[in-house]
């Protein structure tokens, strides 16, 4: 078993002085102060980096953090898989621990995306579907347009998450929108693709994030380890026709993960999940098993995900209001899920959290996603 | 009609320039899949795939309209589509006609046409294949 022995992360927003590696210095100090660790006992990094190369033409800056912390003579691997940059790195850290070849590793997620003229991610400049107009927000508006022809659900359903997202992160110190939202008020403001208004969009973010993850020699000395139950990363099966209302690679990587973290839905505490539209967490809620298919509009609307709720989901904000700093979101997830397994939230801690799940996804590929992720973390 | 023989499809091979264009994609010469683009080998049996008329007539799966700002050079706000190819078994990602753009719907029957849109990744000037709602 490898476990969470620390965690560092910075607030989400604008960094407009700070470098990707600044940002990711800070992280892994406060992450190896949290652990009560030296930087002599990381005995790998993986750094998640997905858009310096483009935005900045900067590659493997892992080795410039390793360097600026003076970590010496260390395997340290960039890793870059879309939004699950972050998730991935914490994936073959854990691999590495399992396989023995070191036994504290170091994940770093840090991004830089407040730039001018950022525009619209989409999945590849040179693919087809993305010279045609595809955008990333129109990928995940042709499934909220779809969900609502299938399943009847609403507008208002859809404006339940972001609302639900703001009440959560108004108690998350380290979020990027904590102003209030009703109903009304993100219904009202302006329509970004069909049928998501602004507040419906994920927002882009400066930040980063670390985790010190150890095998069980190191771990059983420490009194606030989060065991990693399981952890998956799967790629998709791109068949054709591709049915909109659910991502194959959702579901295959959620009963991959729920089976080897031997648990079901019914165990699940808390989830962390790739909200970065509001169709896409009520997609999540129904292949995460949190409810039935085609049930997840009204599962928000009840408040079943909301803290105090049947299954909080995105406590910290998610995406669409702590901010997606793409490759630090994975690790922010996890940051979150821990803090709330060692009790440690404060005004958003979730009652009875024995079991959580952190779920992401990154990038289109013919009506489905790239990669997916899932881990399962248990107190 | 305008002569666009001089413009650089924005993807090569994919439509054909007759009147009415035709969408091209790939059959697979062995297990006979269909798939768009055409793709170097089957992906389902890894044999050759050898180009195929996909033709023009389609029926809309889902459908969004982009309201921000456009990439591309293209129109805003633009409508965009999952449609569902009538004459081969194909869902396929595809730009909806500027001119009708928010007036789409699910289930509309619709057809290809192709005309110069927006620019390609050099910025140049480009024909893109699009549909239109049947009249
Ligand atoms: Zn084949």
């Amino acid at each position: 078993m490898v476990s969470i022995i620390g965690t560092g992360i910075i607030p989400f927003g604008r960094h407009l002085e700070r470098s990707i590696v600044s940002m990711a210095i800070e992280a892994t100090r406060r992450a190896l102060d949290d652990a009560a660790i030296t930087r002599d006992q990381i005995g790998a990094c993986y750094f998640a980096n997905a858009l310096g190369s483009s935005l900045f033409g900067d590659t493997t800056l892992g080795q410039n953090l390793t360097s600026a912390m003076g970590m010496v003579d260390l395997p340290v691997v960039n890793v870059e898989n879309a939004c699950t940059s972050g998730s991935t790195a914490f994936y073959l850290a854990r691999n590495a621990i399992l396989a023995g070849e070191c036994d504290i590793a170091l994940v770093v997620g840090s991004e830089k995306m407040c730039v001018p003229d950022f525009g619209l991610i989409n999945s590849g400049a040179t693919e087809l579907d993305t010279l045609l107009g595809m955008v990333t927000p129109a990928g995940f508006a042709l499934r909220a347009k779809r969900h609502m022809h299938e399943f009847g659900t609403t507008p208002e359903q859809l404006a339940a998450v972001t609302v639900k997202s703001r009440q959560h992160a108004s108690l998350n110190p380290i979020a990027q929108f904590t102003k209030p939202e009703t109903t009304e008020s993100v219904l009202a403001s302006p329509m970004i693709v069909d049928p998501f208004t602004r507040p419906q969009c994920c927002p882009i973010a400066d930040g980063a994030a670390a985790l010190i993850l150890a095998g069980d020699r190191v771990a059983a000395q420490m009194d606030r380890a989060i065991a990693i139950r399981s952890a998956v990363l799967t790629s998709g099966r791109y068949e054709n026709p591709a049915d909109l209302t659910r991502w194959h690679t959702d579901y295959a990587s959620v009963a991959l993960a729920y089976e080897k973290a031997g648990t079901t839905p019914e165990d699940v505490d808390i989830v962390e999940c790739h909200d970065a539209f509001s169709i896409a967490e009520i997609l999540h809620y129904e292949a995460l098993g949190l409810c039935e298919r085609g049930e997840g509009g009204r599962f928000v609307e009840r408040g079943d995900a909301s803290l105090g709720g049947k299954v909080p989901v995105n406590v910290s904000g998610g995406l669409l209001s702590r901010g997606h700093p793409i490759s630090a979101t994975g690790v922010a997830q996890i940051v979150e899920l821990v803090t709330q397994l060692r009790q440690e939230a404060g005004d958003r801690q979730v009652e009875d959290c024995n079991l959580g799940v952190a779920h992401c996804m990154g990038g289109d590929k013919k009506g489905d996603t790239k990669s997916c992720t899932v881990a399962v973390l248990s107190r | 009609m305008n002569d666009f023989s001089q413009i650089p499809p924005v993807y090569a091979g994919i439509f054909t320039a007759d009147k009415p264009p035709s969408l091209i994609g790939g059959q697979c010469t062995s297990c006979g899949a269909h798939h768009f683009p055409k793709p170097d080998i089957c992906p389902d049996c890894l044999s050759e795939v050898r180009g195929a008329d996909f033709g023009q007539s389609a029926t809309i799966y889902s459908v969004t309209t982009v309201r921000t700002r456009a990439p591309l050079g293209l129109p805003s706000p633009y409508s965009v589509a999952l449609v569902d190819l009538e004459d081969v078994p194909c869902r396929i990602f595809a730009l909806m006609d500027p001119e009708q753009a928010g007036s789409f719907s699910i289930g509309q029957r619709v057809s290809l046409h192709v005309a110069p849109i927006g620019v390609n990744n050099e910025q140049k000037a480009c024909l893109r294949p699009y549909f239109s709602a049947d009249k």
